[in-house]
Formats: C-alpha cells, structure tokens, sequence
C-alpha cells in the first residue's frame, strides 16, 4: 500500500469518526481493506482507495471495515433514554387504538441498534402491544449477522447491562444467541440509503445514527428529504450526536423540527400534529417543505 | 495525586499482576485513583484499613478468597452498600452471571475485554459520563 | 441400554475463536496469530519448533472434565507479558513472564469451560519453564496450533479417555 494511500485512508477515517490510525497501522489498513478492494474489482488496494473518494458506498464499507470495533448495544445511552422516557410514552399516547408501533433501524451494521430498541420494548410495552423492527443496511453480509443474531463474547461485552444479556441471550459455542421473541421482533431488508427508497411505509421512530457522516453533502440532503415521509407526523427521527447541527438548505431546514429531549436532539416532521394524519398530507408536506 | 473529595477511587482485585496492571491504566485513565488486591481477603484488609472505593473491578477464580465470596462479605456490610460492584471475569456461563447478579455484583465484564468494553459498562453505571476519554 | 459419556472436547473452530479473541483484545491486532494446520503428510502431532517453551495449564471439574494448555515459545511469553504490563525495556522477570501466561491460560480455559457442559469449576493456572507433560489417562481431545511473529503457540485440551 503507497504511503499516500494510507494518508488518504487516514485523513478519511479521522474526518469521518476521530479514529486516529498511526502509520505504523498501515499493515491493518491494507489487511482490512484487502477482501473489500478484491470484492470491488479493484487490483490493488491503492486503486480501491482512488475510489473512495468517488464513491459512497464502498467509503461507507470502508470505514466500517476499519471501526469494527466500534459498534455497541446502546450506544451513547441518552437516545435510548430518552426513548424510553419520553419517546415511547408519546407514541403510547396517541396509538391507544391501534397498539402498535413501527421502528425502523437505517444501517443496522450487526444489528445491536436493532436489538437494543427490541430489548426496551420488551421491558416497557404493555401486554396487548406489538411492535415491529425494519432493520436496513447496504451490507448484505451485514443483514445476514442480523438475521443470525449471535454475537461473540467481545461484542456481548460492549455496552450491554449484564441483566440484559441473561435475559435475552443464550450461549451458543463460543458466541451468544438472541433469543427468539426479540428475533421475531426484528425484520431485514437491503436498502442504500443513497438510492430511492423502496415502498417501506412510514415510521413512528427512524434511527439513522452515525451514518450520514459516511456521505457527502448533496446525498445527506437527500437522504433527509426522502426519510420525510418515513417518520409518522408525530414520529422521531433521531441522527447521530455530532450529526444534528447540519448545514441544511432553508427549504430542507423548514420541512424538519428540533426537539430537545434530555442530551439528544430528535428531528420531528414540521408542522407535525400530535394525532396522526393521512397519510397524503404528510407527502405533500415532505415534497413542498411547506407547513399546512 | 492530591487528595480531592471529587476524586472517585477503585480497588482492582485479581491475582494476575499483569490483568491488574491492564485494569490500572483503563481506569487511571478515566481518573480514578486505584488500589490493587491480588484476593478478596487483601482488598476487604485495605477496605478495613481506609481505602473506601467507588468501585471494585473483582476477579472470580483467586486464592485465599474469591470474588464471589468477596461479594458477599462487602453486601454483608451496610456501611458499604454504596460501593459498585463489578466482575471482570473468564466465568462466562450464563448460570455464573446470574449468580453473581444476585449475590449482589452490579455489573459484569467477561475476559476477554476492550478498554471500550470496561468504560461503557463504568458510563451504564453512572461512575463515567460520556465523552470522558474525547 | 444407553450409555451417556461425556462429550470428549470442544469444537476446534470455537477454540479458534477463543484463543482469536483473547489475542485481539490484549496483545492488538498488528501482529496477527496465523492458525498452522498439521501438514497431511506429517504424522501426528506437528513440531514445537522453539527451544526454550513456557506453559501454563487450567484444569475443569464438574459437567466437563478436562485441562487446558497453553504452550508459548519464551519470545512469544516474554512479548506478551510486556504488552500486558505496558513495559518496554525494562528486564522482564520469571514470576511476572508466569503470571502473565498463568492469565492467558486463565481466559481461554475459562472460555472453553462455558462451551462445555456444567456446572463445573476452574482451578488456578499451574505455569512451568517448559513443555507441558500429561499424565497418560488424559487424551488430547482439541488442539489448536498457531504461529505469532514466527514463533509456535499451542492450545490443547485434554480428557479423561473414556
């Protein structure tokens, strides 16, 4: 791998999550980015890393590749918090009829944002309720994890209350198995966040953390415009910490609003009322940006 | 290290110097001021003698007295109730876990771990707030 | 009539997995631990290619009853007692090399305990300058060869022969 590469890659992995690689960490660079360039169809890591510059996707698998460790069941606390607190509660509030709710974890990685939401369900959804996990990644490979549900010891250890992990995991070899009301809880589907999104419905959570900062400005703006009408006029749309303070354009700015609960700020469609609307209003709503 | 009422301490109690030395510098890193016992009966010994810790970082398998029973002397105990109790430990049956659940430990980290593994467990405890190591 | 025994050992890609896992957490991911299969031609057990050897065994008692062994060239013992005590160049002594070893084989024959039927109970690692010997009641039931900064590391676990 050419010096320069490794700076480009470096400089890429510090910009997007403050992980410093040393030089000294070029042999794990090429390691982990190996398979990925072969997959690609590039001939040598080099080239591969002159694609990232260009193209998203293979960026965003990128730097996975390179975090790998950095994925944790409840990450960050606070938005779990304040889920439990006062998200749910909130949606409780205005679904007493229909008793169900529609969660959607966009790049679900492994799955422990996925099943993390599935645990919390669990201990505060009322008998009678249900709910639904859509759980999308780019990463085929990825879905597959999720669908599998077992993680290794290492990964049990991040992040996850040890109450938790006798409650909802049972060993399996050297790894840990979900168990199976939470798998149920939890659908996958293929989805790039880059492209059109498929008919999926419409949310009353979307949790789309940590993954915007992997694309560039015009496909966040879109990638926001298109989730609009994904997120119920009373739902929650949360975004990674370090991504709220976006420099979105007016129109794009108008069609979301800012809600502070507790340390995270949750992006709620504008003009949202508290009971649910047709459906028809939120679209026109997502494509004019305009508040009714 | 100047003495501060701010300052939280732990006491790290495994037989193994080097897990102990691995255990210092994560959470000397987080700002504690740190104890080591290489069994239960040398940290409840420097408990006695007046180091009171936040936290314990708590082995299983130790001569002389072993984590589980460490546990259940410290719960024993009224004065220390305020004390976080945390496992570090290779028992990782499910059975264990919940044993030392119940015998009163409040957390529990299975070795192999990350430096990650150990703050985020210490953030879920609320001896560590977020971003401490940013 | 059926007889139950127990099982004889553990699955080698779980082993894998846990000597894998130990070594990633503690000693980086830099130098990587290359599995090294015995060669079909080669009869048996494959060479211990070092010359002076530690080792450190952990037995289990109860559900499962068996004994885990590290065996590490001195390199390999000596560059993982340093990356465990964040020590660079200052000598390195016998008790401090055996305790590091002892805590190797400590998690990973924890680890194999749990894949395992229990309840049953770990002892406390036993750690020897040398090859480790067996007693011949015991059988190899697992062994799991490996090669770190070109230097052998072995992991095997044995059983009663039933």
């Amino acid at each position: 791998m050419a010096p320069a590469s490794f700076q480009l890659i470096a400089a890429l992995v510090l910009r997007e999550t403050s992980i410093i690689y040393e030089p000294r960490k070029e042999y794990l660079v090429e390691a982990r980015l190996h398979p990925l360039a072969a997959q690609a169809g590039c001939a040598s890591v080099d080239a591969y890393v002159q694609m990232l510059s260009i193209n998203p996707v293979e960026r965003r698998k990128a730097i996975d590749a390179l975090t790998i460790n950095e994925t944790s069941w409840f990450r960050d606390n606070a938005p779990y918090q304040a889920f439990t607190e006062t998200m749910l509660p909130a949606l409780m509030a205005n679904r007493t009829e229909r008793r169900h709710l529609s969660i959607w974890s966009a790049a679900c990685s492994s799955g422990q944002e996925a099943y993390s939401i599935a645990m919390l369900l669990d201990q505060h959804l009322p008998a009678g309720w249900t709910a639904d996990i859509l759980a999308t990644d780019v990463s085929t490979a990825m879905l597959t994890r999720v669908e599998n549900g077992r993680y290794s010891q290492v990964e049990m250890n991040r992040g996850l209350p040890a109450t938790s992990l006798v409650k909802y995991f049972t060993r399996a070899g050297s790894e840990w198995e979900i168990v199976p009301a939470l798998r149920k809880m939890v659908r996958t589907r293929h989805l790039n966040l880059a492209e059109p999104f498929p008919v999926i419905g419409t949310f009353d959570l979307v949790l789309l953390r940590n993954v915007l900062i992997y694309f560039d400005q015009p496909t966040k703006h879109g990638i926001l415009r298109r989730m609009h009408q994904h997120v119920a006029s009373d739902g929650y749309l949360l975004l990674g910490s370090s991504e709220t303070t976006l420099d979105l354009p007016a129109d794009l700015h108008a069609m979301w609003d800012r809600e502070q609960i507790g340390r995270v700020q949750a992006h709620r469609p504008a003009g949202g009322l508290t009971v649910p609307r047709p459906s028809s209003t939120t679209f026109s709503a997502a494509l004019t940006g305009a508040r009714p | 290290m100047t003495e501060s009422p701010m300052t939280q301490r732990a006491m790290i109690i495994d037989d193994s110097k080097a897990m102990r030395s691995i255990l210092r510098r994560i959470v000397s890193g987080l700002s504690f001021e740190t104890a080591e016992a290489a069994h239960g009966q040398e940290a409840l010994d420097q408990m006695e003698a007046g180091f009171m810790p936040d936290l314990c970082l708590i082995d299983w398998n130790m001569p002389v007295m072993d984590g589980y029973t460490f546990i259940t002397e410290v719960r024993k105990r009224p004065e220390w109730r305020n004390i976080t109790l945390m496992m570090v430990t290779t028992e990782s049956e499910q059975g264990q876990i919940v044993k030392a659940l119940a015998a009163g430990a409040h957390e529990y980290v299975i070795k192999p771990f990350t430096p990650d593994a150990i703050v985020e467990k210490l953030e879920l405890l609320g001896l560590v707030s977020k971003g401490v190591l940013a | 009539m059926t007889v139950t025994t127990q099982p004889s050992g553990p699955e080698l890609a779980d082993v894998h997995a846990i000597v894998e896992q130990v070594w990633s957490s503690f000693l980086g991911d830099e130098e990587p631990l290359l599995p090294r299969y015995a060669d079909a031609a080669e009869e048996g057990t494959p060479a211990f290619p070092a010359e002076h050897v530690w080792s450190a065994a952990v037995s289990v008692h109860g559900g499962w009853t068996g004994t885990v062994t590290v065996e590490l060239s001195s390199s390999v013992a000596q560059s993982l007692t340093r990356l465990m005590l964040a020590m660079e160049d200052e000598p390195l002594d016998d008790a401090e090399v055996a305790d590091a070893v002892g805590e190797l084989v400590n998690m990973i024959g924890g680890n194999i305990k749990s894949l395992m039927p229990g309840p049953s109970a770990l002892t406390l690692p036993v750690v020897a300058a040398g090859r480790a010997a067996h007693s011949s009641e015991l059988a190899e039931v697992a062994r799991f060869d490996a090669m770190w900064n070109g230097e052998p590391v072995r992991i095997s676990v044995h059983a009663p022969q039933s």
